[in-house]
């Protein structure tokens, strides 16, 4: 689903740490993730409790990062683990493939392989 | 019927009516509503009772009360996280039959909220990060049987929650990372065998039963990097289909012979980071789908690595060991080699790399290396960047770099040479041969068309290159003129950086050798 508006950028969020009215977030508050949204030739920094459709969250001591899922994902756990695919793609044990392995078949509607 | 493939409540006549929406909310014809950071201290009325998709996200609702969410039966996403929750009342999401995705992270919760997820069968993706939890009663999750993903990191957990993942079959992903977790138990995760990622980062995990990940027989993602672990994660042994394992940041001492032998797909292996001083021999064989392996400073590794059948190894860094010797045959395995860092070893011949036709970097950095035959870098016509810097290197055979077409970055600063051959040098822009003492002539500089860059022994070695003013008439300089072409001299010394460059107080004559 895609968020129908994304939260308000600028400094006014409420997970921002440090921010600028220029960039928005220069740092987040503990435990939220700081994502670049790109809005025409410039970068605005969003502190966020979830990272945005199309990207995972990646906590560490030092700061969680908002990370890119593979292209094929809509959304994903991590790196190598998508949990929703892309259109035309059907997901099976956190893969999303154009096809699906034997004994499955492909639901559209859940773009997943089903049994 | 075409409203079939509609989600209830969806127009799909072709016109837009508005949605039935909340006015602290702004909602979408699909039945998405974003009520999200809004200062909102309870769930909004006068939302569509097909609203699918919720979010509540970044508001001030610091509880759930019973039955608060009674008039969404379509709900399939529910998103409360940053809330500041710290009670969900047993009753709070009764009647979400179809929600599949549920997130609290980000709030204040102490342990999990068991009796009001008990009737969430339809849920897959569960969100608890970011709390406070330090229990999971046994019964937490006993009503998910479609639990996919879940996310516990980030709490205050000091043990594995073995009992409340017991009946978890169709769980496929868990983070336990950012936790207190010190041990793992054997059959920590028994039943979880459609598990294919398992975080455990950053937690206190200094032991590990030898049978703690017994049952985890489709597990492909396992990181345990930022424990205290001391002794090598043996219970690896149980996961056959492992493909990316991450232990780097730990206090492990040693890698066994045979260290994974029962992961043959592994693809990577982050170990960086331990205070690794010994390395099995027979490690990292036969690991046919690893692309990268770095080990830095195991520093009682004697024995070179056998990398039989690891054959599509892309990078490998072994550096800061005991080795002396590369084994003759390296190339006849790693055909597919790119980057290539024997650095700080204690190497003192090489053998011919022939074979590793793909290198395109090489380090040999400060080892005991004598000399360079012919056949050592023979056919490397893709190798950019050659380190040999801080060797021992007396002797360069005149063909030895005849085929290295592409070479660009050549390093044989400290070293022993008295000359160096430079055809096949035609690409080279850096070139570096500072700390060569009895390197005195001078340097072809003809030779060299595309260089940029030059470190010399000597300041009057830089003349051949930058063109000094003050000339002196020596037969020495005589060459300086016949080996750059006099007309050369203004276009090279544009763009040409040498050091140590001459000037007033080192001439470009050879006076009493580099005193400067």
């Amino acid at each position: 689903h895609k968020p129908i508006s994304s939260v308000s950028s600028g400094c006014q969020q409420g997970g921002c740490l440090t921010c600028s009215d220029y960039n928005g977030c220069l740092s987040c508050k503990p435990r939220f993730f700081m994502h670049l949204e790109r809005i025409g030739m410039k970068q605005i920094g969003v502190c966020m409790t979830s990272c945005p459709p199309g990207f995972y969250g990646t906590r560490s001591p030092e700061r969680n990062t908002c990370t890119k899922c593979r292209s094929e994902c809509d959304s994903c756990f991590n790196k190598n683990f998508c949990t929703r695919c892309r259109a035309g793609f059907y997901l099976h044990l956190g893969k999303c493939q154009e096809n699906c392995p034997e004994g499955l078949v492909r639901s559209d509607t859940q773009r997943e392989c089903v049994s | 019927c075409l409203c079939c493939f509609l989600r209830p409540g969806a127009t799909g006549q072709g016109h837009a009516t508005p949605a039935v929406c909340s006015p602290s909310c702004s909602c979408d014809e699909d039945g998405g509503a974003d009520c999200s950071a809004r200062g909102l201290t309870t769930v909004p009325t006068g939302l569509s009772a097909f609203t699918y998709y919720l979010d509540l996200s970044m508001n001030n609702i610091t509880e759930l009360p019973a039955f608060i969410f009674k008039n969404f039966p379509y709900l399939e996403e529910l998103r409360l996280a940053g809330n500041d929750l710290s009670f969900i009342h047993p009753e709070a999401l009764s009647g979400l039959h179809q929600l599949k995705v549920l997130m609290l992270q980000n709030n204040q919760l102490k342990t999990v909220p068991s009796a009001a997820l008990k009737n969430l069968h339809s849920l897959q993706s569960l969100r608890l990060d970011a709390n406070h939890i330090t229990t999971v009663p046994e019964d937490s999750f006993e009503g998910l049987q479609q639990l996919r993903h879940l996310w516990l990191d980030d709490n205050n957990l000091t043990e594995v929650p073995v009992g409340s993942l017991r009946h978890q079959a169709n769980l496929q992903a868990l983070t336990l990372a950012l936790n207190r977790i010190s041990y793992i138990p054997d059959n920590a995760f028994a039943n979880l065998t459609s598990l294919v990622v398992l975080h455990l980062h950053n937690n206190r995990i200094k032991e590990i039963g030898e049978n703690c990940f017994s049952g985890l027989v489709n597990l492909e993602t396992l990181d345990l990097n930022f424990n205290n672990l001391m002794v090598f994660p043996k219970a690896i042994e149980a996961l056959p289909k492992l493909k990316e394992l991450g232990f780097h940041s730990n206090d492990i001492a040693s890698i066994p012979e045979g260290a994974f032998h029962n992961n043959p797909l592994l693809r990577t292996i982050h170990l960086y980071d331990n205070p690794l001083s010994s390395v099995g021999a027979s490690a990292f064989q036969n690991l046919s789908d690893l692309h990268s392996l770095m080990l830095r400073g195991a520093s009682m590794m004697k024995d070179f690595p056998i990398l039989t059948s690891t054959n599509n190894l892309e990078s490998l860094t072994l550096s800061g060991t005991k080795i002396s010797t590369i084994p003759a045959n390296l190339c006849e395995d790693l055909k597919l080699l790119r980057t290539l860092d024997l650095s700080y070893n204690e190497i003192e011949a090489l053998p011919s790399l022939q074979g590793c036709v793909r290198l395109q970097e090489i380090s040999f950095q400060h080892n005991h290396i004598q000399q360079i035959d012919r056949h050592t870098f023979q056919g490397l016509s893709a190798l950019r960047l050659l380190d040999l810097s801080r060797n021992e290197i007396r002797v360069i055979d005149r063909d030895a770099f005849l085929t290295l077409s592409a070479l660009s970055n050549l390093d044989l600063s400290m070293n022993s040479l008295t000359v160096i051959p430079t055809s096949g040098l035609s690409a080279l822009s850096q070139l570096k041969l500072s700390g060569n003492p009895q390197m005195k002539n001078v340097l072809p500089a003809k030779t060299l068309p595309k260089l940029r860059s030059i470190s010399v022994p000597y300041a009057y070695q830089c003349c051949a290159f930058v063109g000094c003013d003050s000339m002196a008439s020596s037969s020495e300089e005589s060459d300086m003129k016949k080996s750059t072409g006099g007309e050369d001299v203004e276009r090279i010394s544009m763009i040409m950086h040498c050091s140590p460059s001459p000037g007033a107080f080192k001439p470009c004559e050879h006076l009493l050798g580099n005193w400067m």
